[in-house]
């Protein structure tokens, strides 16, 4: 009897469950499975963005077109050095202001505020922003002050058509504009963590680097998993800064998996190879999130 | 991920909802259709500068006013996401009855089927009136497809004390351009003179579309082109022909040389940093203002076989889904009669559509400044983009070429590139056929 009435509970709990959950399933199937499944359709096909021929299958050759294309090579690569860059760069960045801003001093809220502004501004400002202090020549602010600080020897140069600045101008920028987001979490990591420790810690005669190697460190393990996680993914969907500060030039040296499929979709139309762009960087972003998780679970069996 | 998922999404939306929505849709248009005795109709134009979009809306007042049979109903559209709505709007059956493109989308819009032939809605004697360049550009197979109250064009905007200075031949007219040899002499004897030896604004500051409208004239005036124009089917062989490499590697070498301004705040002409300014109508107000008594205006360089132009605007076409054709016709008769034709033109300072304005216009007339451009587009000189619907791929792939080319990349490499991409799509498409209609 009692376990033929927990059995129904059960049920209807289970049910209750599938009820709650309903409205988020139904969006994420219509907005996130169905079109991707419909990419993955697409990218075997020749569609043509309103074509009215009709639509035609050419199996696996709009991916090996997009493998033999140098600009999507260079797009591959370009995020790959992106992310290597960003991710542990923005991560630091993010933990080291974050814990700048938990000092229990006055007026910390206005540092707060002002490093967390750029991620409430439209990445499209923060880029024009961009270029005005990239601007080439003795005017541009960039190169004033560079000048400035080397007392004159610095020589203008053109960072956003410069193959070798133009990455590093976009890498700049996209952590300026994000690692206010990052602070955040870990800043509410941070003021989580329990006093009692850092007591303890002191009463033993801890220094403060030791408090952090030890104490802090350790604690904010779970937040600094999900920072990198989130930022590894923001890395590889580059795309803004680069449509409106270099449009992927010189010589494809700021191109990213993204713009190239925006344009191949909306710039030339070719929707088939756009579609097959995005499959390709939905394999790399799944397979760097299960590579994450997996590394994160052997650590948390190794300790 | 995001931004993914929002392309699939429209796309989703696009091939598979939205069709079922238009059922409604239609109704409602049918119930409006004759409201207050009037016929309703809906046009459609890009939202360009404010001072055109208030000139447009003043004229379909006037219109409405005017008109005792028809009313219609102005909407705005951005001009970046212009096509994408288009495109939208025609699967799911909900054209505007007017519907404003820009030129080089009209074949693409012909072969979707969304246009109607304009001949028997439009006067003989207004077509006669349109510039030649207009009349070529709405033209696709027998039929002419769409009609613009204006046209653009290309020419090099000098500083007459800078030229004097070097003491150099003044071109008159289209036909006794600077021969590329000379210019090229020409940049570098500016250049001595010159602080930072940048002499010449290419206008780098402007984005996409611009690169193949500034610069593909480079190529037709060696005799070469974007795309084979007998049936648009190749471009190998076209493009990266010896001809065009030849004069691509001309115009490298002049970035080569430092002889180009990266032009970044668009001031390279105005403050005095460059002699010679390559670019369209649009800047003469700017330009005149900046240096009223010293400005003159000179023909592209002639790369062997005469100076080319660019041309085509914004043009007016009906589509498929106007009930009432001769009502549509009689708003675009009225956007080309003179009055209206110059208003506009003096808003956007673009050329004349058609004959009788030209001869009118204080800027265009036979002793206007900037007659040049007139003559061209009359002359024959002006070359319209290339009338295909694989034009969006064609552009797309200059343009690449083109930032490979400036960025000191190899010539030959970049145009061999560019023309096996264009004539993949080209066979992807099937050659782009035009079924049922023509």
């Amino acid at each position: 009897m009692i376990s033929a009435s927990t059995d129904l509970r059960r049920r209807q709990d289970n049910k209750i469950a599938w009820f709650f959950c309903l409205p988020a399933l139904i969006g994420l199937t219509f907005f996130i499975f169905f079109p991707f499944i419909l990419a993955v359709f697409l990218s075997f096909t020749n569609l043509r963005l309103g074509s009215p021929l009709p639509l035609e299958f050419m199996g696996l050759s709009q991916y090996s077109r997009i493998f033999t294309d140098t600009a999507f090579l260079h797009a591959l690569k370009n995020n790959t050095v992106f992310a290597l860059i960003v991710v542990p760069l923005q991560t630091c960045l993010a933990l080291l202001l974050a814990l700048l801003i938990n000092q229990p001093l006055r007026g910390m809220f206005i540092f707060r505020t002002l490093f967390f502004m750029p991620v409430i501004f439209p990445l499209s400002l923060v880029a024009v922003v961009w270029i005005l202090i990239f601007a080439p020549g003795p005017q541009g602010t960039l190169n004033s002050l560079l000048e400035l600080i080397t007392l004159g020897s610095w020589e203008p140069r053109d960072f956003l058509h410069d193959p070798h600045l133009a990455l590093p101008a976009i890498t700049i920028t996209s952590i300026w504009q994000g690692v206010g987001f990052q602070m955040v979490i870990l800043l509410a990591a941070l003021q989580s963590l329990p006093t009692e420790l850092y007591e303890a810690a002191k009463v033993d005669g801890a220094c403060r680097s030791q408090q952090f190697f030890h104490i802090t460190l350790p604690l904010l393990k779970n937040p600094l998993i999900f920072v990198i996680l989130v930022t590894t993914i923001l890395a590889f969907r580059l795309f803004d800064q680069v449509q409106i500060m270099t449009r992927g030039g010189p010589n494809y040296a700021t191109t990213t998996v993204m713009y190239e499929a925006v344009s191949a979709a909306f710039g030339s139309q070719q929707v088939a190879r756009g579609a097959a762009m995005t499959v390709v960087f939905f394999i790399i972003v799944l397979a760097l999130t299960l590579l994450q998780r997996y590394i994160v679970r052997q650590e948390g069996a190794s300790s | 991920m995001q931004k993914t998922l929002r392309t699939f999404i429209t796309i989703f939306f696009l091939f598979f909802l939205l069709p079922s929505f238009t059922g409604c849709k239609g109704q409602q248009d049918v119930k409006n259709d004759s409201l207050g005795g009037k016929i309703q109709l809906e046009v459609w134009a890009h939202a360009g500068q404010e001072k055109e979009r208030k000139v447009l809306e003043q004229q379909v007042a006037r219109y409405n006013q005017k008109s005792s049979t028809a009313e219609l109903h102005l909407t705005f559209i951005p001009e970046r996401n212009y096509n994408s709505q288009v495109q939208a709007a025609a699967i799911a059956g909900d054209l505007p009855d007017i519907l404003e493109f820009d030129g080089p989308y009209l074949y693409n819009y012909i072969w979707q089927n969304h246009l109607l032939p304009l001949e028997g809605l439009l006067s003989q004697s207004l077509i006669a009136d349109l510039l030649p360049s207009i009349i070529d550009q709405g033209t696709h197979g027998s039929h002419l497809y769409s009609v613009g109250s204006f046209d653009s064009g290309l020419g090099l905007y000098a500083r007459k004390d800078m030229l004097s200075a070097i003491n150099v031949r003044v071109p008159q007219s289209v036909s006794d351009a600077w021969s590329a040899d000379e210019f090229k002499d020409i940049l570098r004897k500016l250049a001595e003179e010159d602080e930072d030896g940048a002499v010449l604004d290419l206008k780098l500051n402007y984005g996409g579309e611009w690169f193949t409208y500034g610069f593909s004239p480079i190529l037709q005036s060696t005799g070469a082109d974007l795309i084979d124009r007998e049936d648009y089917q190749h471009s190998t062989g076209i493009l990266n022909s010896p001809e065009a490499v030849a004069a691509l590697q001309n115009l490298q070498s002049w970035f080569q040389a430092g002889f180009i301004d990266p032009n970044l705040d668009d001031a390279a002409f105005t403050t005095g940093r460059v002699a010679l300014s390559w670019v369209g109508h649009w800047e003469y107000s700017r330009y005149k203002k900046a240096c009223p008594d010293n400005l003159i205006l000179l023909p592209l360089p002639d790369f062997g076989e005469g100076s080319r132009t660019g041309q085509g605007s914004w043009n007016w076409g009906i589509t498929r889904n106007c009930k009432y054709p001769d009502k549509a016709s009689s708003f675009l008769t009225f956007l080309l009669s003179t009055p209206e034709v110059l208003a506009i033109c003096k808003a956007n300072s673009s050329v004349p559509g058609t004959k009788n304005a030209v001869a009118q216009s204080e800027l265009f007339n036979e002793n206007g400044p900037l007659r040049l451009f007139a003559a061209q587009l009359l002359g024959g000189v002006s070359i319209p983009r290339p009338k295909t619907p694989a034009y969006p791929v064609i552009t797309t792939e200059f343009q690449k070429a083109f930032q490979q080319i400036r960025n000191n990349g190899d010539v030959q490499e970049a145009l061999d590139k560019a023309a096996s991409n264009i004539d993949q799509d080209i066979r992807d498409n099937h050659g782009y056929p035009f079924r049922n209609f023509q």
